[in-house]
């Protein structure tokens, strides 16, 4: 279950409402017991000095099979790995030794804090691993207000 | 290590090579040999060891550290580090024409079987 402890400027509210919201749909009871959910893919946040960088591996991932879309505070990364095999479809299930790697198709949305620029978004993928660059907006300098005397 | 840690800095984050994972792999046979997948993400062909000895293959797949120096954590749902995993190999694979291939963070292996003896007709003459 990921807690998001964003700065106060990542509107911390909205966030546990969401979170929350989440928690409740996602719990599975199971006669082990509670399931948390897990979300694919799994993220790491960090903050710099002039930007947010969000990571996240996906190896097997094409480039062209993926998909990153912002829309009302919200960064959606969507895309879908298929099986190495499927360019040999004859390959029986019983010719597997071994399948541990997980296929099809995911989706998932993080909350983005005000204070980007989602004009100048960008994003590199390399070796399976996708960082997105969250440019921070630049601080608006002191503003002097005229004070007007009653008269 | 002659890097400083930062006090405000978790030490997982400053040093990955301490983390050692098991890598998910798929391994499927076909009529030439055995193919195997590794999901590796962050290694790069230059940082990809593969060795065979004693009938024994082993893979190790260093992560070099992909976040900038000075960058601060905010949110943390997975660790990086480097992956290790090996396998033992039946008689069967030609160690010299083992293929390996990473694209995109996965690693391909081909493992190609000896070619098994036909069954040879050996003409009898007659005296």
């Amino acid at each position: 279950m990921p807690i998001f402890r964003w700065d106060q400027s990542w509107n911390p509210l909205r966030d546990l409402e969401r979170e929350v919201d989440r928690l409740i749909q996602g719990v599975e009871f199971t006669v082990q017991g509670i399931r948390m959910p897990r979300q694919y893919p799994a993220v790491n946040i960090f903050e710099l000095e002039h930007e947010f960088l969000i990571t996240a591996e996906l190896p097997g991932m094409q480039v062209q099979d993926l998909e990153l879309t912002i829309a009302n505070g919200l960064l959606t990364l969507k895309g879908h790995r298929d099986s190495p095999v499927v360019d040999n479809r004859d390959i029986p299930e019983e010719r597997f030794r071994r399948r541990e790697r997980t296929f099809g198709e995911w989706q998932r949305s993080i909350s983005i804090p005000d204070r980007i620029s989602d004009e100048h978004l960008s994003a590199e993928f390399n070796d399976g691993v996708l960082k997105i660059h969250l440019p921070k907006l630049e601080e608006e300098l002191p503003r002097q207000i005229p004070v007007s005397s009653g008269e | 290590m002659s890097r400083q840690h930062s006090d405000d800095e978790p030490r997982e984050l400053s040093s990955p090579e301490q983390f050692v994972f098991t890598p998910p792999i798929d391994i499927y046979e076909t009529d030439e040999g055995l193919v195997l997948y590794a999901d590796l993400p962050g290694v790069s062909v230059g940082s990809l060891e593969l060795q065979v000895q004693d009938n024994k293959l082993t893979l190790l797949g260093k992560v070099e550290p992909q976040i900038p120096e000075g960058a601060r954590p905010l949110h943390k749902e997975y660790e990086v580090g480097n992956y290790l995993r090996s396998f033992i190999l039946s008689g069967e694979i030609v160690h010299s024409e083992i293929e390996a291939k990473l694209a995109n963070g996965v690693l391909r292996i081909f493992l190609p079987k000896a070619p098994k003896a036909e069954p040879r007709r050996i003409q009898v003459n007659t005296g």
